[in-house]
């Protein structure tokens, strides 16, 4: 079975179909009241985690072993206190690697990152991200200071990257002890030196799985590929895109070359350019980008939020997007054509493919 | 026994159950035995700004705030201060 978690303001819904992807059911709304910031299924045990947080009760991450019928809460989650920094929200939650039972990530707002060993009940943070020697030069977007990206390297068990905005790309490799800034070639047009050793906005970052050393990165300045692993980035909607700006990212996950973006006018107008719906790919690594609107609305004056885009990993590849709107596209073709399975949903904040019994 | 009484969404959390009959010394004693307090209380374990906490419906702020005296007779009421769309 596929499912597609969908996170919005007000809880999360799951659509549920089988492999070829044409009739959709719709289950939810889980975890009512609780803006569902991202929601994952774990590939390992199938359990579903969900990053949620309250305006009254806080930040947290809930648990469910039964697809969503029942939910337990984190025990224990949250900052020491002579860091001088609370919880803020929760953003995203990444499984570990197979064979790393029970071992989780968490990207979070003040720019913090937690690591579970026990399924989710406990949180602890990750203290190399917590007192980075760079922090002082972070600043929040306009959405916090979150930490956003967390990607594993399927190759090698000790590196992963994390994206933080508005503090960029950093990349560990000795399994989250210390972390390098890895931004050179990224702009942050916004600070008077636009090109910083941190500081830049990265909006979504994605490692590919057939070449992990192969980043793509969705920035506020722009859209950027990496073939050394972060070391260096090339900027790359010279061909093709109407805007650099813009929020989602997704990849085909057999074509390290292919990728997906829903661009915005821009920082001060976040909407899709030319009163439509387009998703933008790219088959040569980023040199040009075409344009598909096969089965997106238009007119329309979208906005996909930077977890709202997702792929899976059948064959062919489907991929999916939620809008602020509340509705949900799904290409079962790769790409190339869409049609619309929800709508009228509350605000969509996440989008997150999985395939699992 | 004091008697509190949780809002739709703390009740879900704990596990469906809304009132609750305790023996505390104080509201913050009651609170914190309470299955969903890191709901209520943040790291630091300061009570989150929008949670409300009345004693027999006054406001704990204008009583001595979560040091506020039980008796064992009183309903305390949670409400979170949702406000907007």
């Amino acid at each position: 079975m596929v499912r597609i978690l969908i996170g919005t303001r007000k809880g999360l819904f799951v659509l549920v179909s089988d492999d070829e992807r044409r009739e959709w059911t719709i289950e939810g709304p889980h975890l009512v009241g609780w803006e569902t910031f991202h929601a994952t299924l774990d590939p390992r045990d199938g359990a579903i985690y969900a990053a949620t947080n309250s305006p009254v009760y806080g930040a947290t991450v809930h648990r469910s072993g039964d697809l969503g019928a029942t939910w337990t809460r984190a025990e224990e989650i949250g900052l020491p206190e002579d860091s001088g920094l609370k919880l803020e929200k929760t953003w995203h939650v990444e499984a570990g690697r197979e064979g790393e039972d029970g071992r989780l990530w968490l990207g979070a707002a003040p720019g913090v990152l937690f690591r579970s060993d026990d399924s989710g009940a406990t949180w602890q943070v990750v203290e190399s991200v917590l007192r980075h020697e760079t922090r002082d030069q972070w600043n929040p977007g306009a959405g916090g200071m979150c930490c956003h990206s967390i990607q594993l390297d399927p190759t090698a068990p000790e590196r992963m990257y994390i994206g933080i905005s508005a503090a960029g790309v950093f990349r560990s490799e000795d399994g989250g002890g210390s972390w390098t800034p890895a931004n050179q070639g990224t702009a942050a047009d916004f600070m008077p030196d636009p090109w910083p050793a941190v500081g830049q906005c990265v909006h979504k970052l994605l490692l590919h799985p057939a070449r992990p050393d192969r980043l793509w990165q969705q920035n506020h300045c722009g859209v950027y590929r990496s073939d050394d692993r972060g070391e260096s980035w090339e900027r790359l909607e010279g061909n093709g895109l109407p805007s650099g700006f813009g929020f989602p990212l997704a990849l085909d996950p057999r074509d390290p070359d292919s990728a997906f973006v829903v661009p915005e006018y821009g920082a001060e107008n976040r909407v899709t350019p030319d009163g439509r719906l387009g998703v933008y790919r790219t088959s040569d690594g980023g040199a040009s980008w075409d344009l598909t609107t096969e089965g997106l609305p238009e007119p329309a004056w979208a906005a996909v939020m930077r977890e709202g885009f997702s792929f899976d990993r059948l064959d062919p590849f489907g991929v999916y997007l939620g809008t602020q709107s509340g509705s949900v596209f799904a290409s079962a073709d790769g790409g190339q054509s869409w049609s619309e399975t929800a709508s009228q949903l509350p605000t969509i904040l996440s989008v997150e493919a999985a395939v699992w019994p | 026994m004091a008697v509190i009484l949780l809002p739709g969404m703390l009740a879900t959390e704990a596990g469906g159950q809304r009132r609750f009959e305790l023996d505390a010394g104080t509201v913050a004693e009651a609170l914190r035995t309470l299955p969903i307090s890191n709901l209520i209380f943040d790291e630091r374990g300061e009570l989150r700004r929008l949670v409300n906490v009345y004693v027999d419906g006054v406001d704990v702020r204008d009583r001595e705030g979560l040091e506020t005296p039980l008796a064992g007779e009183e309903t305390i009421r949670l409400v979170g201060a949702i406000a907007g769309g």
